[in-house]
């Protein structure tokens, strides 16, 4: 019973990362209609500069702060470079683009950060645990999640009580009509993806100081489809409540299941679980049904 | 893609006229310049080195034969053929190493010739139960399916449980001389290059075939619009199936012949990379085309290879550039992805067809 007690809070905790990947995710969908495939090398990118900063010296919240600063320079490049001359092209062309992206920004980070893993050196988080009642959490679970909540409250003010954060909201809801009050479309598919960029990189910053970083962060950053696709691909609520069920699903089939099938449970039991899901429920929990006219 | 103008001055009398493969002497001719130059001149003017590269430019349309049919003219993208590759490399190994052929199969040199058809068929249902969801959903949940397939293809079932048979735990590995076609010993690049030339070209022409026939027009119809094409009373689910299962058939003959080529196969020959490799093949030589299929096939192998071809002189200067040359690949597709996509959506097939049409109706375009 304690190890239950233990891989559910384990897994919700690491599911928060996740959540706050996949509101990024859902952003882009949203705003822009963009499927976007490149989310684990977002990830990759934002954690690897998080984490040369901090190697030289920057104290832990400065070097995320500025990768937050790099991402969404770099998410509003990659969209006016790449993406905005999409707009109107058919789907897979676009989906196709991001995952020339995704090559291209993996490419880019292996050659500048090469493939060995890397850890936060000085570590950023005590490795004493935290006993919270009968239950013992690594404090890195406890603060990524922590810090995960916090970001996600801050994403979910800004589109609640800004200017910019309601016009993302109108653009995503109508775009026609959002253009005919005179919100710049262009703009909000820029800052979509900025925010994108940001939410990943503290996402792959957070997920880097668990296990250290190398490129097989960005596979975790795969793993946000999945939990788009159990949430709804256009329900933001639904992306955090899919990122922490993925987090709560891979810890459990990590915890029972990886002695009947010894090997990578844990890490194709979300995409297991997501074909068959698709099979039953092709729009997720709250995602909307389109309806098809010839 | 429309079809190609017949160049001035050409009619047809009848049907068989208009239906036949090659419609003029002079397209006739030009296959047979084609077909010499396969047969006879690239093996005869070319050294182990240029052939292997024309061999894994005929693996790379073997390949990608099968996503084009997917992609291209059924409209179910995939993202994970690798895994189909995977499977038909896997079971025409088991079955060439492992398999208790009776003694006249192995004289005869009949076990890898079989050993690829049931590769290829086996390969077909695997990709079928993966397509099995296109019944449901389509577009982006569908690559996501297929996504799906390579990780539990691969990185899963083929990992951790089929590399344990034999107890080696990693690679089988294909000793020289084990694999045989008929009396002859596949043990060179130039006996591999005529397998593979072969097989392509069957592969082609039976797929091009298919695709003038019935089983052809519907997978264009479903590709254009499923919703109408159920409605002029298409069996839908039907032809998708057969489209997975087709494509996942070329595959599967794609991975068996392949093997020849290697001497371990492992599960890292097929990562979800190179899934994704096929699908760039495709869109850089233009989705919907046979052509594109060869064509992009081509310009991608040789460009790869160009590029490292001119990494090597630098890496006297620079010595880490040839370690990082695998990245720099990977940036290198990547970057020519987003570039294709974007000035040149067409791929190259387009452009090859508004040559023909230049040079047919030459001197009256109009």
């Amino acid at each position: 019973m304690e190890l239950f007690f233990m891989t559910l809070t384990t897994g919700i905790m690491v599911g928060g990362i996740y959540a706050l990947v996949a509101l990024g995710w859902v952003l882009i969908y949203k705003c822009s209609g963009v499927l976007n495939l490149a989310m684990g090398e977002l990830t990759l990118i934002g954690a690897y500069v998080s984490l040369s900063f901090y190697s030289m010296g920057v104290p832990f919240l400065l070097a995320l702060l500025i990768s937050l600063v790099i991402g969404f320079i770099l998410g509003i490049l990659t969209e006016r470079i790449f993406l905005d001359r999409l707009i109107g092209e058919p789907v897979l062309t676009v989906i196709m683009v991001t995952v020339g992206l995704s090559f291209f920004f993996k490419g880019i980070v292996e050659l500048i950060w090469s493939t060995d893993t890397k850890v936060f050196d000085p570590p950023v988080f005590s490795i004493e645990p935290v006993r919270l009642g009968p239950i013992i959490v690594g404090q890195i679970y406890l603060w990524s999640f922590l810090a995960a909540i916090v970001l996600l409250i801050v994403f979910v003010c800004f589109f609640k009580y800004t200017r910019w954060g309601l016009a993302m909201q109108a653009t995503a809801d109508d775009e026609m009509a959002a253009l005919s009050i005179g919100i710049s479309a262009r703009f909000v598919y820029a800052a979509a993806w900025a925010i994108a960029f940001m939410a990943a990189g503290v996402g792959g910053t957070l997920l880097g100081n668990i296990n250290g970083l190398n490129i097989s962060v960005g596979y975790l950053g795969l793993l946000v489809l999945p939990a788009v696709v159990l949430g709804g691909l256009n329900s933001v609520p639904g992306a955090i409540v899919g990122g922490i069920a993925i987090g709560i699903m891979q810890n459990f089939c990590g915890a029972y299941l990886d002695q009947y099938f010894p090997g990578g449970v844990k890490e194709i039991a979300p995409f297991a679980f997501m074909a068959v899901f698709l099979l039953f429920k092709p729009h997720g929990l709250w995602g909307w049904e389109r309806i098809e006219r010839v | 893609m429309s079809t190609t103008f017949l160049p001035c001055g050409v009619y047809h009398e009848n049907y068989k006229q208009d239906h036949a493969w090659w419609q003029t002497k002079f397209i006739k001719s030009k296959m047979f310049l084609l077909f010499i130059t396969l047969f006879f001149i690239i093996p005869w003017l070319s050294d182990s080195y240029s052939l292997s590269i024309c061999n894994q430019i005929g693996y790379t349309i073997l390949g990608a034969l099968g996503v084009q049919l997917l992609i291209g003219f059924c409209g179910q993208v995939t993202l994970g053929h690798a895994a189909f590759l995977a499977v038909g490399a896997y079971v025409s190994t088991l079955l060439t190493l492992e398999f208790p052929w009776p003694a006249v199969f192995v004289d005869l040199g009949l076990a890898y010739p079989l050993s690829i058809l049931i590769a290829a068929i086996t390969a077909g249902l695997w990709c079928v139960i993966f397509g099995l969801p296109s019944a449901r959903v389509k577009g982006f949940y569908l690559i996501l399916t297929s996504m799906a397939a390579q990780f539990i293809t691969v990185d899963f079932i083929i990992t951790q449980y089929i590399s344990q048979i034999g107890g080696r735990g990693q690679a089988f590995s294909l000793p020289l001389g084990t694999i045989k076609v008929g009396p002859w010993v596949i043990d060179s690049d130039i006996k591999i290059y005529y397998m593979m030339i072969v097989l392509t070209i069957i592969c082609v022409v039976g797929v091009v075939n298919l695709l003038r026939s019935r089983v052809g027009r519907a997978w264009v119809a479903i590709r254009d619009n499923d919703i109408s094409a159920e409605v002029m009373g298409i069996d839908i689910i039907k032809y998708k199936l057969l489209a997975f299962f087709v494509a996942g058939f070329i595959g599967g003959i794609a991975g068996a012949v392949w093997i020849s080529n290697l001497a371990a196969i492992s599960p890292e020959h097929f990562p979800w990379f190179w899934s994704l490799w096929l699908v760039g093949v495709i869109l850089i030589g233009g989705v919907g085309s046979i052509h594109g299929t060869i064509f992009g096939s081509i310009f991608m192998v040789i460009v790869m290879e160009a590029l490292q071809m001119a990494v090597i002189p630098l890496a006297d200067s620079y010595p880490k550039l040839l370690i990082d040359f695998l990245f720099i690949k990977e940036a290198a597709f990547g970057l020519a992805i987003c570039v294709f996509l974007i000035f040149e959506p067409n791929g190259l097939a387009y452009r090859w067809w508004q040559a023909k049409n230049y040079f047919n109706l030459w001197p009256f375009s109009y």
